[in-house]
C-alpha cells in the first residue's frame, strides 16, 4: 500500500531490462498486422457499401426528420428534452470539462496501467453502464409519452374500459412538457395579508424593463422554466449523486477511482443510448418510432 | 564492419541477402543492417524518422494486444489514411455551390476508383470517430491518466473534440440534402448558446445560413486548418507518452 502522498510524486517507473521486448519485431508487427486488417476490413466495406449522395441541398426543401451527423445525434436527442442553451452548448461544454478534469482530481496512482485496477471496478463498470443505460431509455420513454399510449392500449385492449383516455387528472405526467401545460398553474397563486403571490406564474417579474432583452431575465415563465431547465438539469445532477450514494451504500467504493468508474461507465451508458436513439428511433418530427418505420420526407 | 558478419561460405540465400541489404545504395538509405540482430533492431528503430516515434524497447505488458487492442495507433492509422484519400479527392473537388455537388456525382460515375475513394474517405472519418472513443475507454479503465499522464489526456480530449470537428465539416462538403440540413441543425445548436451563440454562428458559417460562404469556410477549415491544429496535437500526444514513461503499468 502507498500512501496517497507518496502515491502522487511523480515517478517514472524503474526499469526492468528483463522484462522488455524490442520494438522491432514485436510492436512493429502487431501494428503493421493491425493497420492491414483495418485497411483490408475498409477496403472491403468501402467496396459493398457506398457513401450516402442525396439530392443536391435545397434550402426550400426541409427533410423531416432533419438530423445532424451520428455523432452529434446524442446532442440532438438532448435537445428535446430541455432549452436548447442547455443541451446544446452548456451540457456539452460541463462534460468534456468535466472529462478533462478526471486525471486531477482522481490523482491516486494506485491501480494505474492494469485494466479495472481497483476491487470492484467490474462491478461498478456494469452497474453504472446498464443502470444509466435503463434509466435513460425509461425517461425517453416516458418524455416521449409512450406510457400513455401502452397503458391506453393495455386498458382498452384487456376490455376493462374499451374508450379508456389518460385522465386528465394525471396530464402532467403525461411527459415533461406535462409539468408546464398539465398543472393549472393559474389557480396556484396565494394570497399573504391582502397581497397575492404570484398571480401570473408565466410572467414572474425579474428584470427592471429597459435593462434586458432577454424574455428570460424580464419575465419569468416558471412553468416553462421548470420542465425546460429545472427539471432536465437536476436530474443529470441528482441521478449521478444517486448513483454514488446506492453505491456506496453497497460498499462498492473505496476511492475517487471508483467513484470515477462509476460515473465514466454511466456517462458512456448514456451517450450511447441517447445516439442510438437519435440515431435509429426519431421519425417525423422526432418522434419515437421503431427504425422500420422510419421514412424521410421532404417538405 | 558488415565484413565481420559475414560467413565463411556463402548460400544462394546469403547472396541475394548480401545484394539487397549490403548494397551502398540500400545501406544511404537505412544506415543499419538488415533487422535481424538485437543490435540492428533498435537501430533501425532509432535511426528512423517515422519509428522513432517508439522507444526501442518497450515492457512486455505493452505489446499484449489486450492492453490497448492497438487502438491509438489505429486512430492515428485512420488519420493517415484520410490525409491520402482526402488528397486525391481535392483532385477533383471544388468548393463553391454552383460545382461542389456536380463534382461529387462526377466523381463517383466518370473518375477510375473514384466511388471507391470516397467511400474509403468516408468510412475511415466514421471509423476514427469510434476508434478514438474506445482509445479513450480502453485509457479510462486502465487507469492510464494518472499521474504523471495527467495532462496528456487533457490532450487527448482536445484531439476529441478536433476528431469531431473534422468531420462535421467534411459533412457539408458533398453539398446534398444530407449535408445541408445537418449543418443547419447543427449550427443551429451553436446558435443556441447563452452568451455569442448568434455571433459563434456567424463566425462559423460567414452568414445567417449555410450557404457559399459556409461552404468555403468548412472547406477550408476541413484541409488545412483543422488537420494543423490536429497534427500539432498529435505530436505533443505522442510525445507525451514516451516523456511520461511509456505506457502506464503498476508502480
Ligand atoms: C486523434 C485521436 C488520438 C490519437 C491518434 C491517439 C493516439 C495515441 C497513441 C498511439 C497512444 C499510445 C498507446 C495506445 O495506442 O493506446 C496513446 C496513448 C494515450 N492516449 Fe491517445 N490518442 C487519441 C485520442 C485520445 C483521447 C480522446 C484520450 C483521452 C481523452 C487520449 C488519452 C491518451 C492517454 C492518457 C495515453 C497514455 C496511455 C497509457 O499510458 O497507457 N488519447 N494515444
Amino acid at each position: 500500500m502507498v500512501s496517497r502522498a507518496a502515491a502522487a510524486i511523480r515517478t517514472r517507473p524503474r526499469r526492468e531490462r528483463e522484462a522488455e521486448v524490442l520494438v522491432w519485431p514485436d510492436l512493429v508487427f502487431i501494428e503493421f498486422i493491425s493497420a492491414l486488417i483495418f485497411s483490408i476490413a475498409l477496403m472491403v466495406l468501402s467496396a459493398m457499401v457506398n457513401a450516402p449522395l442525396l439530392n443536391r441541398a435545397d434550402p426550400d426543401t426541409t427533410p423531416n426528420p432533419s438530423k445532424a451527423p451520428w455523432y452529434f445525434l446524442n446532442l440532438q436527442e438532448l435537445l428535446l428534452h430541455m432549452e436548447p442553451a442547455w443541451a446544446g452548448v452548456i451540457v456539452p461544454t460541463i462534460a468534456l470539462v468535466l472529462l478533462a478534469a478526471i486525471p486531477y482530481w482522481d490523482r491516486d496512482t494506485e491501480g494505474q496501467g492494469v485494466w479495472f485496477g481497483t476491487k470492484f471496478a467490474g462491478r461498478l463498470t456494469v452497474f453504472g453502464f446498464t443502470a444509466a443505460t435503463l434509466i435513460t431509455s425509461l425517461l425517453i420513454i416516458w418524455d416521449g409519452s409512450l406510457h400513455v399510449v401502452w397503458t391506453e392500449n393495455v386498458i382498452r385492449g384487456l376490455g376493462l374500459n374499451s374508450d379508456f383516455t389518460w385522465p386528465g387528472g394525471l396530464d402532467w405526467f403525461r411527459n415533461l412538457r406535462g409539468f408546464d401545460t398539465g398543472i393549472p398553474w393559474d389557480s396556484l397563486g396565494f394570497t399573504i395579508g391582502g397581497f397575492t403571490m404570484f398571480e401570473d406564474w408565466r410572467a414572474i417579474p425579474l428584470g427592471i424593463p429597459g435593462t434586458t432583452t432577454d424574455p428570460w431575465l424580464l419575465n419569468l415563465n416558471f412553468p416553462s422554466f421548470l420542465s425546460q431547465q429545472i427539471i432536465p438539469v437536476a436530474t443529470m445532477v441528482g441521478l449521478p449523486v444517486l448513483f454514488v450514494l446506492f453505491c456506496k451504500g453497497l460498499g462498492w467504493i473505496h476511492s475517487r477511482r471508483d467513484i470515477a468508474l462509476l460515473i465514466f461507465s454511466a456517462f458512456i451508458g448514456v451517450y450511447l443510448t441517447t445516439t442510438i436513439v437519435g440515431t435509429a428511433f426519431r421519425g417525423q418530427g422526432q418522434d419515437l418510432k421503431p427504425p422500420w418505420d422510419i421514412v424521410v420526407l421532404e417538405e | 564492419m558488415a565484413n565481420l558478419e559475414r560467413a565463411p561460405r556463402k548460400s544462394f540465400n546469403d547472396l541475394i541477402y548480401d545484394l539487397i541489404f549490403k548494397n551502398y545504395v540500400w545501406q544511404s538509405i537505412f544506415r543499419t543492417g538488415y533487422p535481424n540482430t538485437p543490435r540492428n533492431q533498435m537501430l533501425a528503430v532509432a535511426t528512423n524518422v517515422f519509428l522513432h516515434l517508439h522507444p526501442t524497447r518497450i515492457h512486455r505488458t505493452h505489446v499484449k494486444i489486450t492492453h490497448t487492442y492497438c487502438l491509438g495507433g489505429l486512430s492515428f492509422f485512420m488519420f493517415l489514411g484520410l490525409t491520402v484519400t482526402g488528397v486525391l479527392l481535392m483532385f477533383y473537388y471544388v468548393p463553391s455551390i454552383e460545382r461542389a455537388y456536380q463534382d461529387i456525382q462526377e466523381l463517383e460515375a466518370n473518375v477510375r476508383f473514384g466511388q471507391l475513394l470516397r467511400n474509403m474517405h468516408r468510412w475511415m472519418a466514421h471509423a476514427m470517430i469510434i476508434l478514438v472513443l474506445l482509445h479513450m475507454m480502453r485509457v479510462f479503465y486502465t487507469g492510464a491518466y494518472k499521474p504523471p499522464r495527467e495532462f496528456n489526456w487533457v490532450v487527448g480530449v482536445v484531439l476529441f473534440i478536433l476528431t469531431l470537428l473534422l468531420s462535421f465539416t467534411g459533412y457539408l462538403l458533398p453539398w446534398d440534402q444530407l449535408a445541408f440540413w445537418a449543418i443547419t441543425v447543427g449550427t443551429t445548436m451553436v446558435g443556441s448558446a447563452p452568451v455569442l451563440g448568434d455571433e459563434s454562428k456567424f463566425l462559423l458559417l460567414g452568414g445567417f445560413s449555410v450557404g457559399p460562404n459556409a461552404l468555403i469556410r468548412f472547406y477550408t477549415l476541413h484541409v488545412i486548418g483543422l488537420p494543423l491544429v490536429i497534427s500539432i496535437f498529435m505530436a505533443v500526444h505522442f510525445w507525451r507518452v514516451r516523456r511520461d514513461g511509456g505506457l502506464a503499468r503498476p508502480l
